[in-house]
């Protein structure tokens, strides 16, 4: 919940214009840049990992294990080898996509998150759906009403839906409307017909959404502020365009494109902070998986699971780079 | 970069005091914000003789009571006065709230100031490594850590305050970038100060107020990531009475008791949204680029 | 806006159907809640957990088994066995096994060969949680291929019990270890029960089919799903809105009058109670001292616990051997709750100003609780209890490690004292050592009296031993037992399993091939 150094983030990035000059060197720039990102990120983890206490061999035998079988299990994870050969083989096995094998489990880490990765995906996308479709149209609201009624209005509610934290948020709706109203199932668990799929996902995406929405809200707020003072939007109303269009189709569509930035580098966070509601729910999800791994000291689930969520991150601020990089006039034009 | 900033002569505490209170009368929801805040650190600080009961006394008879005259705000599945336990768990939400937020705010905001004022590689590099931070979420960074740990007071504050670092480095930095070239800045540097004597009694003094003012929005932050660890069961050990612990008992009773989650729950939301109040107005005030047009 | 017109049909669409969602459900899917994120190792000789063993218990039999829902040593009948006989002396015993039994997943056909390997296999060490059950196993051998004899050093106090549909009793189909070895094999548990191993997926569910070729013919149940949802809010929540059939409810008094007052519900509070013990590392200062630990068993109250567990789903314990087990002392001199004695006792040994004693505890809800509970009552005898919580994993882990200065263990095990005497509190079961079982307290006064006890063909004189151990483990003070919890279960009455609900000494209600919806 990065909510309230909203403003702050996309400052830097409205200077990203500084990193290149064309577009292409820009493009390299920027995936040069990932690539660096995502190297050092992974040296940090198979550091965190190699100095954690506990012996990995120990855990997976038990206590119960004599000291020949520990010795032969660490031979056959590697774990005797030079810690830079191990180095070498972790990088190596990351770039391959080889992300290891749950100590708990004895599944694929990889297999472990795909199976839980389009309950977070969807989470997210209906998230974001929630907060886009609550949070521009009151943004705009305020924006147009600057520091009128509504704009209060709505600044406050927002920094009231900002002040949550997720699980309060989550334990409200559950309180209300699921066992006062019982419109909505507990479990999100249970997804054989589509209504049942359906309803397992309102209860937890509403919840994600709302914080998203007042996210979204005081994002399109001051994006919308910072458009409608540009010259364009006052020559457009001087030449006699209504205010309706001026606001709806020239001012926004050149906010989107911030907000869309922003949103973007919130997306990261998004994933993360879906762990709180994914507990209140009892929602299947990564945030959940990672808290598990935790839980039952799954050293190399926990590994891998931070490997695939750095290449998410840094794909998606890449991503989210690229997209602004080629979609902002402004970049193209230096 | 910032109006506010730029206007006002080089250095001075008494400045930084005139800036802030400016800020405080042209956002009045900032006063709200300061006093609502400012009540629930009085009563926090006051819990120990105002609770009306033991906050760790248990009374088997008098299991998950709902409110009454006797306990205010009920019992919980112990028998212990919610109220009571309200009360001391404020200590703990604002002594980790704040603490990991003021050391996060030092050592952000030296990392921020020298990497700004030195600029080149240096800037390049630790900037980058903030960024990678900045990439996992606080919460999931604070959960990995205090997993490592252990969940003891210090490590809480730690692990929080490790999370909120780059942020303030961010915040620090910028402001350095435009303040180092200003005329004061070169002056000093053709007057022979030192590069520490340049950062830390010129420059620091003219972005303190940014700062200050992240600091009260981080706190909001920290408090709630606090009561998040806690919910996960990453908090204080038992019987510590914690908003966050509170919440995660109080979430087992939900169906005969609720107001055993509901109101730590509306005691987060209350301090978290009153720092919010607090230091948004604040922003607002001292950096009025922010607001939109001029 | 196409965005949010969608969003509101959808809405009103969950809004219109939320009501059905009950009704929807084929009748021969079966919705089971059960406690924990995880079920552990899917071996059923390795996995001695609450949610491991509800789970398994439908893929296996033994030689023998108890009468579903019965958990009393003397109500055992017939299962792959249909006929045993033993020697006078209680030597040798010989079972003739049912013809045509196969095991799941066209593993072939149950025969002798596959009852030796299975209890081969849960007497050895590395591969079973209960290879001390079988150290008075001679040898297992098959005859023929429908005959299994097994040859014993000396008399134990019961064969039938370990070859029983529990613990290392219940068998695995020989071919399924062997063609996939013992990683495989935990990942896709091979037997031959009503229901066959279909899908796993840890902090979700784990799934069961129906087997067709089960010998006591095809069951009417189709699939079985267990959820896993540790939180007991969100079960208790599910359970009410009709997403599962039966669950282990919250182990608590308010919400179990709750569920028997739902209609529609039927609860259930049986046995085995699993009795929550206290042992105290007696090799760890100052509990070595006997006067510290007579001072905190005085400052404990079992009273104030059974008020706290509630009075119809606990009840108090009265020896180190719970209620009704065959041998168990009725009336052990357990030290009355004394604040005053307690003060004193500490006084005298030189600990005027109180003590701290450290625990590891489980994060479990149920468990958790009560230490908090016993927490505040030493506090008030000047003693501290500083808990750590840890994961329930990690915890079983730690306390074999001797890590904690008091263990929290709260268990149920086959209803004879020389059980739980002997992995309790006999020396070969001390924690640490290579026969280590689960003697967290390294308590050694009654070695004599159970290893006599359990090759005594006497009853009374081997009832008399039991006593009389119980009576010295009880003077030590190497434990203190508090509080015995009932298992607490609710069903939809709708859902018949085909037996009367008493017991379940696999720690959950057993779904059998006639167990069946009536509506």
């Amino acid at each position: 919940m990065r909510s309230t150094s909203g403003r702050a983030c996309w400052k830097p990035a409205s200077s990203r214009a500084d990193y290149g000059t064309g577009v292409t060197a820009f493009l390299v720039r920027r995936f040069g840049f990932a690539c660096i990102t995502l190297f050092a990120v992974l040296t940090i983890i198979f550091l965190i990992v190699r100095i954690l206490p506990g012996d990995p061999a120990q855990v997976i035998l038990g206590d119960q294990a004599d000291a020949a079988a520990i010795a032969a299990l660490r031979t056959r994870l590697g774990l005797d080898r030079p810690l830079l050969v191990q180095y070498a083989s972790f990088l190596a096995g990351a770039i391959r996509g080889d992300w290891g094998v749950s100590l708990v489990t004895g599944r694929p880490v990889i297999q472990e998150v795909l199976s839980v990765l389009p309950w977070t995906i969807e989470l997210t996308f209906f998230a974001l759906l929630v907060g886009a479709v609550i949070g521009i149209p009151l943004g705009v609201w305020a924006a147009i009403n600057r520091n009128r009624v509504p704009d209060y209005a709505i600044r406050i509610a927002s920094l009231l839906g900002l002040s949550f934290p997720a699980f309060v948020s989550g334990i409200l709706l559950l309180i209300g409307l699921a066992i006062q109203l019982r419109w909505f199932p507990v479990i999100s668990g249970q997804r054989s017909t589509w209504t049942q799929w359906l309803q397992s996902l309102v209860l937890p995406a509403i919840n994600l959404g709302l914080i998203m929405a007042a996210y979204i809200t005081r994002v399109t707020r001051s994006a919308m502020l910072e458009v409608l003072s540009e010259d364009y939007v006052r020559t457009a109303r001087a030449k006699g365009v209504p205010w309706r269009a001026v606001v709806w189709r020239h001012a926004l569509r050149n906010a989107l494109i911030p907000i869309i930035t922003i949103v973007g580098l919130y997306l990261g966070v998004l994933i993360g902070n879906s762990v709180l509601t994914e507990i209140v729910f009892n929602r299947p999800g990564l945030g959940k998986l990672i808290v598990g791994a935790l839980n039952q000291r799954d050293y190399t689930m926990l590994q891998g699971m931070m490997v695939i969520y750095t290449l998410l991150v840094v794909a998606i601020n890449l991503a989210t780079d690229l997209v602004y990089g080629i979609a902002d006039p402004r970049v193209k034009l230096q | 970069m910032t109006e506010a900033v730029s206007k006002s002569p080089p250095s001075g505490l008494s400045r930084l005091a005139t800036a802030m209170l400016r800020a405080f009368n042209t956002n009045k929801t900032s006063w709200v914000g300061l006093v609502l805040f400012l009540v629930i650190v009085v009563l926090a600080v006051l819990a120990p003789w105002i609770s009306p009961h033991d906050p760790i006394e248990q009374d088997f008879f008098s299991k998950l009571q709902p409110p009454s005259a006797t306990y205010w705000l009920g019992t919980d599945y112990y028998g212990r006065d919610i109220l009571s336990r309200l009360l001391h768990g404020a200590r703990y939400s604002l002594i980790i709230g704040i603490a990991a937020t003021f050391f996060a705010m030092v050592l952000g905001s030296f990392i921020g100031i020298v990497s700004g004022y030195y600029g080149g590689r240096f800037d390049t590099l630790t900037m980058q490594i903030m960024d990678i931070l900045l990439a996992f979420p606080s919460l999931i960074l604070g959960l990995i850590i205090v997993a490592m740990l252990g969940p003891t007071l210090t490590n809480i504050i730690v692990a929080i305050a490790l999370t909120s670092v780059p942020s303030f480095a961010r915040i620090a930095r910028a402001p350095t970038i435009a303040v180092k070239e200003r005329e004061f800045v070169e002056a000093g540097r053709a007057l022979g100060f030192s590069d520490a004597r340049l950062m830390f009694v010129h420059i620091l003094p003219n972005i303190a107020a940014e700062i200050l003012v992240m600091f009260s929005l981080w706190t909001a932050s920290s408090i709630r990531t606090e009561a998040s660890l806690a919910f996960i069961g990453l908090g204080l050990k038992p019987p510590t009475p914690t908003w966050g612990g509170m919440i995660r008992e109080g979430f087992e009773n939900i169906l005969e008791s609720y107001w055993l989650a509901l109101m730590p729950g509306l005691s987060i939301l209350l301090v978290v949204f009153a720092l919010n109040l607090l230091g948004d107005g604040l922003r607002d005030a001292i950096d009025p680029k922010l607001k939109g047009e001029q | 806006m196409i965005k949010s017109t969608l969003l509101a049909s959808s809405l009103g669409i969950v809004l219109c159907f939320s009501g059905f969602s009950g009704a929807l459900a084929q009748k021969t899917s079966l919705n089971i809640g059960l406690a924990s994120a995880d079920a552990g190792v899917l071996d059923p000789h390795m996995n001695s957990a609450t949610t491991g063993k509800s789970f398994l218990q439908q893929l296996f039999n033994g030689l023998v088994r108890l009468k579903p829902g019965e958990i009393s040593p003397d109500q055992i009948e017939p299962d792959l066995a249909e006929s045993w006989t033993s020697s006078p002396d209680g030597k040798v015993w010989t079972f003739n096994l049912r013809k045509g039994v196969q095991c799941h997943h066209n593993f072939g056909e149950f025969t002798a060969e596959d009852a030796v390997f299975s209890l081969k296999r849960a007497a050895t060490r590395e591969t079973s949680t209960f290879s001390s059950d079988y150290a008075a196993f001679d040898s297992v051998e098959a005859p023929d291929k429908y005959t299994v004899r097994i040859t014993l050093k000396n008399p134990i106090p019961s064969l039938l019990g370990v070859v029983m549909n529990y613990h290392g009793g219940q068998m695995v189909c020989k071919a399924a270890v062997e063609q996939m070895g013992n990683e495989a094999f935990r990942r896709r548990p091979i037997g031959t029960g009503p229901f066959a191993f279909a899908e796993y997926v840890p902090q979700q569910y784990g799934k069961l089919v129906a087997n067709d070729q089960y010998f006591r013919g095809k069951p009417v149940l189709r699939e079985i799903t267990f959820r896993l949802i540790p939180s007991d809010a969100a079960r208790d929540l599910a359970f009410q809105a009709g997403e599962l059939d039966m669950l282990y409810a919250r182990q608590d008094q308010t919400s179990f009058n709750r569920l028997k007052q739902t209609p529609g519900v039927n609860a259930y509070a049986m046995n085995p109670a699993e009795m929550s013990v206290l042992h105290f590392n007696m090799t760890m200062p100052p509990l070595d001292n006997l006067k510290v630990r007579q001072a905190v068993a005085h400052a404990l109250d079992r009273e104030g616990i059974h008020q706290f567990r509630g009075r119809d789903v606990s009840r108090q314990a009265v020896s180190v051997v719970p209620n009704g087990y065959l041998g168990t002392l009725p009336n052990a001199p357990l030290l009355p709750h004394n604040l005053q004695k307690a003060k004193d006792l500490l006084t005298e040994a030189g600990f005027p100003n109180g003590i701290t004693l450290k625990t590891i505890h489980t994060t479990l809800p149920g468990m958790l609780s009560f230490m908090e509970a016993v927490q505040a009552q030493l506090r008030r005898a000047g003693i501290t209890l500083e808990i750590t919580p840890v994961e329930h994993a990690t915890f079983h882990q730690q306390i074999r490690q001797n890590l904690s200065q008091v263990v929290h263990f709260q268990a149920a095990r086959f209803p004879v004292a020389d059980v739980y005497l002997s992995q309790f509190f006999h020396s070969r079961a001390i924690v640490g050592t290579p026969t280590a079982v689960t003697n967290f307290s390294h308590c050694k006064v009654a070695d004599a009296e159970i290893d006599a006890a359990r090759s005594e063909p006497d009853k009374a004189k081997q009832i008399a031993l039991w006593h009389e151990a119980q009576r010295k483990i009880v003077t030590e003070v190497c434990a203190v037992p508090m509080n015995e919890s009932l298992q607490l279960w609710a069903l939809r009455d709708t859902l018949d399993l085909g037996y009367e609900v008493k017991g379940a000494l696999n720690l959950g209600p057993g779904v059998l091939e006639t167990s069946k919806f009536t509506r």
